[in-house]
């Protein structure tokens, strides 16, 4: 959905940054890489800067610069409008990078800044007033890349230890998109007769609701085949969600595989 | 935005931090003009730590190379930030100014 945001200034330079800081927060909202930000906080700064030179040149009082932001599925629009003499600076001839030192004149570069840094540019007089309007479109080349997805595969490896006894040991988050696979896993191990398990703990990262729910349908259904499901090697975040919503009173947690194979052994022996 | 000014041995050293734009490229125009009045056209511009620069601030940069030009100093620059080296490029400036990778460099140069 389009997100309008809309600052108003009066005419004055040294509140220019303040408009630069204002379009960039909104374009960085928008998703534009570094490079597009800088041209956009440019291309307002170079109107901006106009209007008052030029613009306001000859009022007592300076007017008001209306700069709106808008951020736009394809796009990123930034409209300033002022109430100067109508001007339209995009008719201004390009002055020539190719001038040698000796020919050039120090200024003017300003709204050839805008043409080239935008993507598109245009000006209309609208009841009396000028309005600039400057889009960056949100090409490859002008968002920021998307952070990559962490993998939402669930990779368990099995072991199986002396004794009769059944090692899983999961990896990385365990929340609602790699709890399903956990669960599965548990379950086809249960059923297929491995009903005393040791989950080994130590590589999960971070476990949610549904995290837990695997873990303790996995052991309610081993309970009910007179087996055992018990947790090792727990990190310490890890073990405080457990304390946290009582866990660790249902399950036998121990500090490491050889602790919790050796209880387990004793217990089935 | 800062200027540091240091006179070396051949080289006037000017090292600016912060923002060049339309409220403050007066104060970059009188620094540079400083050196130029007092003689010392030989001038580096440190921009290592210049992190935004409007068509303001280049206006200085191209009226300051001018009047060292008349005589025999330059007026060079160093540690140019891509998004500024951008800038200079579009305006056709990366080509009139000697740009140098690093101050040393710079200085080194005259």
């Amino acid at each position: 959905m389009a997100e309008k945001h809309r600052m108003i200034i009066p005419g004055i330079q040294r509140l220019v940054p303040d408009v630069c800081d204002f379009v960039e927060s909104i374009a960085l909202r928008a998703n534009l890489n570094d490079r597009a930000v800088y041209h956009c906080q440019m291309a307002v700064d170079e109107a901006c800067t106009n209007i008052i030179e030029h613009g306001f040149r000859n009022s007592d009082t300076p007017g008001h610069i209306e700069i709106t932001c808008q951020d736009e599925p394809d796009r990123y629009q930034i409209t300033i409008v002022d109430d100067s003499p109508p001007f339209n600076p995009l008719l201004q001839e390009n002055p020539d990078p190719a001038t040698p030192l000796t020919d050039r004149e120090p200024g003017g570069w300003g709204i050839f800044f805008i043409k080239k840094m935008m993507d598109e540019v245009s000006y209309t007089l609208e009841n009396g007033r000028n309005k600039l309007t400057m889009v960056k479109l949100k090409t490859p080349e002008n968002v920021r890349e998307p952070i990559p997805a962490l993998p939402d595969e669930q990779n368990s490896m099995i072991r199986e230890y002396p004794g009769g006894i059944w090692g899983v040991a999961p990896s990385g988050r365990l929340d609602s998109n790699t709890a399903p696979a956990l669960q599965n896993l548990l379950e086809e191990q249960l059923a297929s007769g491995h009903i005393n398990l040791l989950i080994d703990m130590s590589e999960v990262s971070y476990i949610s609701t549904s995290g837990l729910k695997a873990l303790v349908n996995a052991w309610r259904s081993a309970q009910g085949k007179g087996g055992r499901v018990v947790l090792a090697g727990m990190r310490a975040q890890i073990y405080e969600v457990f304390e946290t919503v009582g866990f660790d009173q249902i399950f036998d947690i121990f500090a490491t595989p050889e602790e919790a194979l050796h209880h387990l052994k004793n217990q089935t022996a | 935005m800062e200027i540091k000014t240091s006179e070396l041995k051949r080289v006037t050293l000017l090292e600016i931090s912060g923002r060049i734009d339309s409220t403050n490229a007066n104060e970059l125009g009188e620094a540079l003009n400083a050196a130029i009045d007092s003689g010392r056209t030989q001038i580096v511009l440190d921009l290592a730590n210049v992190d935004y620069m409007s068509s303001a601030g280049l206006r200085e940069l191209v009226s300051a190379l001018k009047k060292v030009k008349r005589g025999t100093g330059d007026l060079r620059l160093a540690s140019v930030s891509g998004r500024v080296l951008e800038v200079l490029e579009l305006a056709g400036l990366d080509t009139i100014f000697e740009i140098y990778p690093t101050q040393v460099e710079a200085v080194g140069s005259f």
